[in-house]
């Protein structure tokens, strides 16, 4: 017994100083870290410690979505009626490596994008609006050397000058994301990357950056360079020679722990400030209300989720009989506004929020997060009602679809417990209004989902768009737009919302943007083309003594979503 | 002797071929889009689908992808594992020795606390220290890794303190790893060798509980055999012959049952060290321990067809180098095994 003691008195003394330092940041995450090369990060994991080691020429001003500051840029001007970009740099920025920040290293950090611009990559968004295509040089013959060259460069008084081949009002958000980070051309050309020359362009067209050799030996102008990456751990240090102000954390600590048990355990002892939890239910249960728990609610959501309904859909195995005979239905279904709208009518909204969201959830106007410019809350809603929708389901088809009644079958993606129970709900007030009404639900793989849904061979589904950039029109266009990245997955098309949208893509005039997606916003409630989901309400939670994380400063758009900021702006306590 | 390790080895690469034809085959059963499902991160990615399957050849046919992937193989590339966001050979390179170190720590407890007790158990049959030992066989059979893990880490670390939670060090000792000179791989070797004390006492404590968990689980069946085993011998002709010579009981036990009771034990340890090797599947991932077993479920789980081959691989060669030992070891044992 004594033995024992002793062992665990040892043990004890040695473990006591596990907790996570005053200076150091410990961010226990479920997930892993796949690049630190900007020029293919679009993933909030990469991106977290992307933005952190690089800058943007401009950022986001505090937890504002629609106001740009300046970051490594210092002012811009916009000239030839919005199609010229013109940024003054700053002075006296320093890479990791020691170089000098140059014009030249902005100029070779955007066309080393427009270049690769690979699947894997954000890039396409980049350049649609500096070459008027998403596409690459392997997938557009169009696209030249000239071109790339063309759209950025540098000007005799150092300045950087983009010039687009149309208006583009979203284009300074794009800037901001941080796949579009200014990298050290010297250092990156030195460890064999791209070297910024036209001879060799070619070679890099397309060209998959996850692994390269910079995203193993980063070096950018952010306030935190890399000390080492492995497997499971990845460690930054304050830099010393950055511009800006000196972070209060000096080092940070990232491990990927996939367990939410030990992740949570080691939250509550104080052995890691922040942790990714496991869903609003979770961590209210587990984490919420605990000793040196600190919990941050009602944060804004940024996701936009809906039910597609298929107004074509080009999958006989989902229609049954084919026909409005009760036994299956006519692929063009969701073509009738009231069969749309007696669904939109048939979904109980509040009790999905109670019932999956726990009562923290709300319902929007438009598929578009209210915090982006151009929301506008006085759009009609749906509500849960049933004379309506029986009402709508009588006038649909003249009657007949009423008399007949039908069979829909409707995939959710596997796994996804949200989506089956919306599902759920929505199938047990379809079908209590008529007994002839008939929704089968399955499980779908996610692969299998997106490829169908694609093709358009998914008659009603539930999908989801998260931003890439701080724009309306990233949402707006996607869902709405006849051109847009949905569209497949709906087969709907309205002329008048198509123009609309066209426009609000082609001023800059912020007033007049949001008159039309207002518009757009009305004439979607009365076409009813998508069921909205209610959002959920976002919440963080961390140890008490870490300081500088809050609802007044969190900003959905940075990619550490584990406090809304950069981690410069950090401090323990 | 000799012949029979080279025609061992000459094993490996046949049976790497037909694996990596099986594995290759398999996944082709599933579609282009499900193969470029790893690559795909978000819905915006999935908007890219179409080029990353035109990228990479996943529309090409079976033989022109197999072809593909034998000639890289041939010249040391085993491709990039998305799972671990590294080339595969590297991955195995800096997992592997972490694997090695926790098969080492755990399956020479596993293998001398079986046999002694297994062997206690027989000897003390249907007495309590005996009833005792079967109570533990049954919960060691049936209670899952991740419930004994998950309950460990519970009582060790978040309540009592005693050690540490998941990971391989403390985050301060994390960032002294950069300066520690790497000559085994072995991280409380290097450590100990760079004279880094309190690192290698920090790996070594982080180690305790995922092999705990181990012990507890994998001793059970090994406990259950090694008692048949020697309840079997005690009753055979010759101990009985040994003790009717008078020999001391102990030395009956020892020399005369326990040495044949071995026999098999010997082939079970050679299947506990293949499967150790091979990655500890849900302890590594319970303990966030980086070895083998925690990058295979995620590359499992993500269909990281790079990595799932070069993990066949890399057990195709564990299996056939252990079983081979384990051969060897037979013949020393048991003089009537010998190979020559």
């Amino acid at each position: 017994m004594k033995k024992v003691a002793a062992l665990a008195t040892l043990l004890t003394l040695t473990s006591a100083l596990a907790a996570a330092p005053k200076d150091t940041l410990v961010y226990q995450s479920s997930s892993d870290i796949p690049t630190l090369d900007p020029g293919v990060t679009y993933d909030t994991a990469s991106g977290g410690v992307v933005e952190n080691l690089y800058e943007t020429l401009v950022t986001y001003s505090g937890a504002s979505l629609s106001k740009l500051e300046p970051l490594l840029a210092t002012k811009w001007t916009i000239s030839n009626g919005g199609k010229t970009y013109t940024f003054d740099l700053r002075k006296g920025v320093k890479f990791h490596s020691g170089n000098a920040m140059t014009c030249a290293d902005a100029e070779y950090s955007f066309e080393r994008n427009l270049v690769t611009n690979s699947a894997e990559s954000g890039n396409w968004f980049l350049a649609e609006s500096l070459l008027g295509t998403g596409a690459n040089a392997d997938d557009d013959k169009t696209i030249t050397w000239a071109r790339i060259d063309k759209a950025v460069e540098c000007n005799n008084a150092g300045q950087l000058v983009f010039t687009l081949p149309a208006v583009d009002p979203a284009f300074l958000a794009k800037l901001a994301f941080s796949g579009q980070s200014v990298v050290d051309s010297k250092h990156a050309a030195g460890l064999g990357e791209w070297n910024g020359k036209e001879a060799t362009w070619k070679d890099w067209v397309g060209k998959d950056l996850t692994n390269s050799k910079l995203s193993q030996n980063p070096s950018g102008t952010g306030a935190y360079k890399l000390v080492r990456k492995d497997s499971n751990t990845l460690l930054a240090t304050a830099f010393d020679g950055y511009w800006g102000k000196k972070p209060a954390i000096k080092n940070v600590v990232i491990q990927k722990v996939s367990e939410l048990a030990a992740r949570q355990q080691a939250f509550l002892r104080g052995d890691a400030d922040l942790i990714d939890g496991g869903g609003r239910a979770v961590d209210e249960a587990q984490v919420k209300g605990k000793a040196g728990v600190d919990w941050i609610d009602n944060l804004s959501n940024t996701v936009a989720q809906a039910f597609f309904m298929n107004q074509n859909i080009k999958n006989p195995a989902l229609l049954g009989s084919g026909k409005l005979d009760g036994r299956g239905i006519p692929a063009t279904f969701f073509k009738d506004a009231n069969v749309r709208r007696a669904f939109s009518y048939a979904f109980d909204y509040d009790k999905y929020i109670q019932d999956v969201q726990k009562g923290k959830g709300k319902q929007r106007t438009m598929l578009l997060p209210e915090i982006f410019g151009g929301y506008d809350a006085k759009v009609s809603k749906y509500t849960y009602d049933k004379a309506k929708a029986e009402a709508f389901f009588k006038r649909a088809y003249g009657g007949q679809l009423w008399k007949n009644g039908f069979t829909l079958t409707a995939n959710y993606r596997q796994g996804s417990e949200p989506s089956q129970k919306a599902m759920e709900i929505l199938k047990a007030n379809v079908e209590a209004l008529n007994p002839k009404f008939r929704i089968n639900i399955q499980a779908k793989q996610w692969s299998e989902m997106l490829k169908d849904s694609k093709d358009g061979k998914e008659a009603m589904t539930i999908m989801g768009w998260a931003p890439d950039y701080a724009d309306p029109d990233n949402f707006m266009y996607t869902f709405y737009s006849s051109n847009g990245y949905y569209n497949p997955r709906l087969n709907w098309k309205d002329t008048q919302i198509d123009k609309w949208l066209e426009q609000a893509r082609s001023t800059v005039n912020n007033t007049e943007r949001n008159r039309l997606y207002s518009l757009v916003g009305k004439k979607a409630f009365e076409q009813a083309p998508y069921i909205l989901m209610p959002a959920g309400i976002g919440y963080i939670f961390m140890r008490d003594n870490l300081v500088g994380v809050s609802a007044s400063n969190y900003n959905p758009m940075i990619s550490f979503s584990a406090t809304g900021t950069f981690w410069k702006e950090l401090s323990k306590k | 002797m000799l012949n029979f390790i080279v025609k061992r080895l000459i094993q490996i690469p046949v049976v790497m071929l037909v694996l990596s034809l099986m594995i290759v085959g398999l996944t082709q059963l599933l579609t282009p889009e499900q193969r470029a499902a790893p690559y795909i991160r978000s819905e915006q990615q999935a908007a890219r689908l179409e080029q990353i399957i035109e990228q990479r050849g996943l529309r090409d046919p079976f033989p022109v992808q197999y072809g593909r992937w034998l000639t890289s193989t041939l010249q040391g590339d085993l491709g990039y594992s998305k799972a671990s966001n590294q080339d595969v050979i590297v991955t195995i390179k800096e997992r592997l020795p972490r694997t090695v170190e926790l098969t080492i720590l755990t399956a020479i407890p596993i293998l001398l606390i079986s046999v002694w007790l297994g062997t206690l158990s027989a000897l003390h049959k249907d007495k309590f220290i005996d009833q005792l030992l079967r109570v533990f066989v049954v919960l060691g059979y049936s209670l899952p890794s991740f419930v004994v893990g998950i309950l460990l880490l519970a009582v060790f670390y978040a309540y009592l303190g005693w050690l540490p939670g998941s990971g391989q060090l403390n985050v301060i000792n994390t960032f002294a790893l950069g300066d520690i000179k790497t000559y085994t791989g072995l991280l409380t070797v290097d450590a100990a060798l760079n004279g880094r004390w309190d690192i290698a006492w920090d790996a070594l404590q982080h180690m305790i509980l995922p092999a705990l968990t181990l012990v507890i689980v994998l001793s059970a069946n090994i406990i259950k055999v090694m008692r048949n085993n020697m309840l079997e011998a005690l009753t055979s002709d010759y101990v009985r012959t040994a003790r009717a010579k008078g020999l001391a009981p102990s030395v009956v036990n020892r020399k005369h049952a326990r040495r044949n009771a071995l026999l098999s034990i010997v082939t079970l340890a050679g299947f506990l060290i293949i499967g150790l090797l091979g990655g500890s599947l849900i302890t590594e991932t319970i303990f966030a321990f980086p070895g083998i077993g925690q990058w295979v479920v995620q590359a499992a789980v993500g269909v990281d067809l790079a990595a799932v081959l070069g993990f066949a691989m890399l057990t195709a060669v564990i299996v056939v180098v252990v079983s081979t030992i384990v051969d060897i070891l037979y013949g020393v044992i048991d003089p009537r095994v010998r190979f020559d």
